[in-house]
């Protein structure tokens, strides 16, 4: 009995340090030690990894559609946005507000992205 | 709240003592022996052309030099035109379409080099400039173009890998910016060394001058990061701030400023000659990285993940303040700048936490190996610009050929290899941290036993 509750304090503890809190704490409140084994609190790690990365998915989508359509604008009118971006003096707002722009949607869509596929900073 | 005051009074003194002084001799900007504009007339027989100036609508009548021919003038293109100031008033040196058409391959190409440099960028914390901006110019691109185009891609690329290494702990927003406001200062300071030997010695005298600079920092400075790199490897040395630092951060001379995240207390003072030759040096070779981020470890005392990081707030403030005075003069192509940020600010994310996955030591050798590898691409053009100067003999046209050519390779060399080390070491250190999640805890209980 009391290896079984240490092995679940250990449990826990791996999961609170990896950022699964609610996990943790979870395990902590169980009263059935059934399930305590490790292959099973891996399996609901994974679960818990693949509802992350699926909450990901369609801000990635959208603001990839919203970054293509940027894009695609500035082609569609390159000729248009040339002459008007490389005027000089206050045009000069055009280019750096362009960029700007840019960056956040474009930047916004590839953080989405980069999480989408589970590739993220080590916690 | 006093101290905060106090900081910010000693920023802004500093800022406008300094900037007084750097603004001087008048406002900043493409060198002004060029011209933006539009031919719109070409005579053969009188050998002139009918120059329209950008803005003011106004007209010149330029000369063509010896070897350029009717043909070689484009008309009713935005072309910039230097002029040679030896040959007399209003002769023509050199023509280039300041636009390029854009092609496919030249599109393909800038997302590739923005997603590497981007990758470089976040990982390391230099801008990149050294990389992309040769590979516009080899791709048609004119210097100033390039120049502009690539400092307008630089600040948002910049302010995104910083906010991401913010969001991780790493970068130091008050180093960051007390750093930037004597960087941009050093930039001004930089720019008029630049148009002072250009003045006195030409292109050529220019051109040894960016390239010496280039050799002697690079490789003193990545040669001392490849060894401590080296030691720390190793495990010989702890991961601990410099002698140097440590003795400059004993010096109690008011302000002295408490940096949280780098975790440094030290006087003010000592933060700006950093802050100035980085700025120095970005206006010279254009990667004030190279010493802004080697100053912060050895001189402040900051470690290696905490000054890449903060290093892209001194480059998103370079950044910005570099695309207002070039878009003035509206040399910025949009396009250029945009192809490239496709690329970077997908490669800026991935190098930035891909430092959460590696040791600080490997930082440290990206960077020297990087400098290394330019060192040499620079170094390859030196004995064509002594030639020019003639301090040396004349070099053959197929040995100045196979020179430019190893030049260009090492340069490539600098980029694949550093992206190679960068993705290894992150594939490697995330699949060690996946590995220690997935250890069953009973296995690691047992271990320990």
């Amino acid at each position: 009995m009391i290896i079984d509750q240490l092995e679940n304090y250990l449990t826990a503890a791996t999961y609170a340090q990896s950022g699964e809190h609610e996990t943790a704490m979870s395990i902590m409140n169980r009263k059935n030690h059934a399930n305590r084994d490790t292959k099973g609190g891996i399996g609901m790690k994974q679960e818990s990894v693949k509802h992350k990365t699926n909450r990901y998915i369609v801000p990635a989508v959208g603001f990839g559609i919203f970054s293509l359509s940027l894009y695609a604008a500035l082609l569609i009118n390159e000729g248009r946005v040339m002459d008007l971006f490389t005027r000089g003096g206050w045009f000069t707002i055009l280019p750096v507000g362009c960029a700007f722009l840019f960056s956040f949607v474009h930047g916004a869509f590839a953080s989405n992205l980069l999480s989408a596929l589970g590739i993220e900073a080590k916690k | 709240m006093y101290r905060h005051f106090r900081m910010l009074i000693f920023i802004a003194a500093l800022f406008l003592t300094f900037s007084q002084a750097a603004f001087a001799a008048g406002g900043d900007g493409p060198p002004k022996d060029m011209l933006k504009g539009v031919f719109t007339q070409v005579d053969a027989v009188s050998r002139t052309a009918v120059f329209a100036k950008d803005g003011t609508g106004e007209t010149v009548v330029l000369t063509l030099p010896q070897g350029m021919a009717a043909e070689d003038i484009s008309v009713n293109k935005k072309v910039l035109v230097s002029l040679d100031k030896n040959a007399g008033e209003g002769v023509i040196k050199d023509v280039s379409l300041m636009f390029l058409d854009m092609k496919l391959k030249t599109a393909v190409t800038l997302l590739i080099v923005g997603l590497i440099g981007g990758l470089l960028s976040g990982f390391i914390g230099s801008g990149g400039a050294f990389v992309l901006t040769p590979a516009m110019m080899s791709l048609g691109v004119p210097g100033a173009v390039a120049v502009a185009s690539n400092m307008c891609h630089k600040f948002p690329k910049a302010m995104v890998g910083a906010y991401k290494r913010y969001k991780y702990g790493q970068a130091d927003i008050k180093l960051g910016v007390v750093m930037s406001a004597t960087a941009i200062i050093g930039v001004q300071i930089g720019i008029r060394i630049q148009k002072f030997i250009l003045n006195a010695f030409g292109n050529a005298g220019s051109n040894l001058y960016v390239s010496f600079v280039f050799m002697v920092v690079l490789v003193l400075v990545g040669g001392y990061v490849l060894y401590d790199a080296y030691k720390l490897s190793k495990g010989k040395n702890e991961e601990k701030a410099s002698n140097l630092a440590l003795r400059l951060q004993q010096i109690k001379l008011a302000p002295m400023m408490h940096f949280k995240v780098a975790n440094v207390t030290i006087s003010a003072w000592v933060t700006i000659p950093v802050g100035l030759l980085t700025g120095m040096l970005a206006a010279t070779i254009a990667v004030g990285g190279f010493i802004g981020v080697p100053g912060m470890i050895y001189v402040v005392g900051a470690s290696a993940v905490v000054a890449s990081a903060t290093e892209l707030i001194v480059a998103f403030f370079m950044g910005a303040w570099g695309s207002i005075q070039w878009g003035l003069s509206g040399l910025i192509d949009i396009r250029l700048t945009l192809l490239i940020l496709f690329g970077s600010l997908i490669g800026v994310q991935l190098g930035a936490l891909g430092t959460t996955y590696v040791k600080d030591y490997m930082i440290k050798l990206v960077m020297a190996s990087t400098m290394l590898i330019v060192a040499v691409s620079r170094g390859a053009l030196i004995p064509s610009y002594l030639a020019n100067l003639d301090l040396i003999q004349k070099i053959s046209p197929e040995m100045e050929h196979l020179l430019s050519q190893v030049s260009f390779w090492a340069l490539v060399t600098a980029l694949a290899s550093a992206g190679i080390i960068i993705t290894v070491a992150m594939v490697s250190g995330m699949r060690s941290a996946g590995q220690e999640a997935s250890t069953p805890v009973t296995a690691q209980v047992t271990a320990h036993d």
